[in-house]
């Protein structure tokens, strides 16, 4: 590598940087996945009759079902926009490690869940009269979209490169997404019931370990999903 | 396409003769389960297809990663070839497994960790076939499929152990009855049926696969022949 | 449940259906290597025969 070339952090910052540019100009990604999040909401709310009791066994996994759908709708669009304006071409022009394209599209599909996240949970905790602004609850949604992100980040730029494109992307993730979404809902159903940290401990290190071991497959592979 | 390789043809003769004589160590030799009767019988070759098919899906992210060190497409032609026979014998499992338990738990179906893992990792690999399915260049579609192979086969584990945080209502209703009750239940012919199976399905698991890589061989030859027409 | 009764239920139909669904599936697999197989082959024989068509000089119309 000669020393004309940007650090990972720095590359890895610079496509971050130009997502969160491109999205704030216009919200369209967030605000499509902000309306879709609350109509995930609205309808599990009449499909599953959510009185108190049901409700407070159910949150964990509507909130988590919620994300998940919102973010495969998400991980979707910032994909195909970078394939249908030729911008992966671009990115992978560009004298920086391919890893950085993965890290910068990462945290922006992250970031953008995090956006997602930080409307829809005071939103729930108004509408369903629970607390979900609690230090704990917030490091578990942490963890988990850093898995569901890391995995999908991936997956997603596989997709857009089949004949199926979008449809393909669910097909993909969920399955393979499965664990780190169940001990996301186990961890924060346990959290919300008012256990004891010590009882969520399990799930808690299988969301980390899940998030560790797949950050660094997606990390490794990266590199053969976009080779030309 | 050349034909049948006098070893292949052999295989072939011994799959039948080791598929046969499983059959009837099974249905016929192992006796009749006292708690469980006569649907026991499935037992046997419930096992042997989920022994091929976990080995397969092993082999499968193996063949993968040594894809996507060394780019030699007979790793390729491996994994497919693996994948494939694997979802058909897991298939098998699950179903027989289905119809065993219906009269054991009067039930089809629990959400118990093994067999949700099961459906999860059948999943998995139906959805690896589709997302090959939607890639036409031969290298490209190899690299992804190796990836989502390596992805399925790590997430698998996991999942397993997600979901035995869930059911910890009845984490023994297969553990006992397929684990500790039923070795210690289980008599000396019936051990001789059980160890069997294993054997032929292995033995049945290679034949599927050769016959499988000279499919993706012809196929390969064909694809390639097609481009050239087009060009 | 079951081990309270004294002689083994008659479970002899999901035997039946057992090995029956094994069958069936092998079978079908089986067969679907053998049909991919022949149209590959027949496949195989069209594009070779083009080829050799188009290697001669004068074309058929």
């Amino acid at each position: 590598m000669n020393k004309s070339t940007p650090s990972l952090w720095k590359a890895t910052f610079a496509i971050v940087r130009k997502d969160l540019a491109a999205e704030f100009r216009s919200f369209e990604l967030v605000s499509a996945m902000l309306v879709f999040s609350l109509l995930v909401i609205i309808i599990f709310n009449f499909a599953l009759e959510l009185d108190i009791k049901v409700r407070e066994a159910a949150n964990a996994g509507i909130l988590w079902t919620t994300f998940a759908f919102a973010g495969t709708l998400g991980l979707n669009r910032s994909m195909s926009v970078e394939k249908d304006r030729g911008c992966m071409d671009g990115l992978l022009l560009a004298p920086v490690d391919r890893s950085a394209i993965y890290f910068g599209k990462a945290l922006s599909n992250l970031a953008f869940m995090f956006i997602v996240e930080a409307i829809v949970i005071p939103m729930y905790s108004m509408l369903y009269n629970v607390n979900l602004f609690r230090i704990d609850l917030l490091v578990v949604i942490l963890l988990g979209s850093i898995g569901y992100a890391a995995v999908g980040t991936l997956l997603a730029a596989m997709s857009v490169q089949t004949r199926m494109r979008e449809v393909l992307l669910p097909i993909l993730l969920f399955p393979v997404a499965i664990p780190v979404l169940l001990a996301a809902v186990k961890c924060s159903s346990g959290l919300l019931a008012g256990d004891p940290f010590s009882d969520i401990l399990t799930p808690f290190n299988l969301l980390l370990v899940y998030d560790i071991i797949f950050i660094a497959i997606a990390f490794m592979t990266f590199d053969f999903v976009v080779e030309e | 396409m050349q034909p049948r390789p006098i070893g292949l043809k052999i295989l072939d003769v011994v799959t039948i003769i080791v598929l046969a004589i499983s059959a009837y160590l099974a249905l016929f030799f192992a006796p009749t389960e006292k708690v469980m009767g006569e649907v026991q019988r499935v037992f046997y070759f419930h096992i042997g297809t989920a022994w091929v098919g976990l080995l397969g899906f092993v082999i499968a992210a193996i063949a993968g990663i040594a894809y996507l060190v060394s780019k030699n497409m007979l790793w390729d032609r491996f994994e497919v070839a693996a994948v494939e026979v694997s979802t058909v014998f897991f298939f098998i499992t699950i179903v027989l497994g289905s119809i065993w338990a219906r009269p054991a738990w009067n039930t089809w179906w629990t959400w118990d960790p093994r067999l949700t893992t099961a459906a999860i990792t059948e999943l998995i690999y139906i959805a690896y076939f589709m997302l090959r399915q939607g890639i036409e260049e031969p290298e490209k579609r190899a690299r992804f499929g190796a990836v989502y192979t390596l992805l399925g086969g790590i997430s698998a584990p996991i999942t397993f152990m997600v979901i035995r945080l869930f059911r910890t209502i009845h984490p023994v209703v297969i553990g006992s009855a397929n684990g500790t009750q039923e070795k210690m239940s289980m008599s000396g012919d019936m051990k001789i049926a059980f160890f069997f199976a294993l054997f032929a399905f292995t033995v049945i698991f290679v034949d599927m696969i050769w016959h499988r890589l000279r499919l993706s061989a012809l196929e390969e030859k064909v694809e390639s022949l097609k481009l050239n027409a087009s060009m | 449940m079951f081990l309270l009764l004294e002689e083994a239920p008659d479970t002899f139909g999901y035997m039946i259906l057992g090995y029956a669904f094994f069958s069936v599936v092998m079978i079908a697999y089986v067969a679907s290597m053998y049909v991919r197989n022949r149209n590959l082959k027949r496949d195989l024989e069209t594009l070779e025969s083009i080829q050799a068509e188009e290697a001669k000089p004068t074309k058929r119309q």
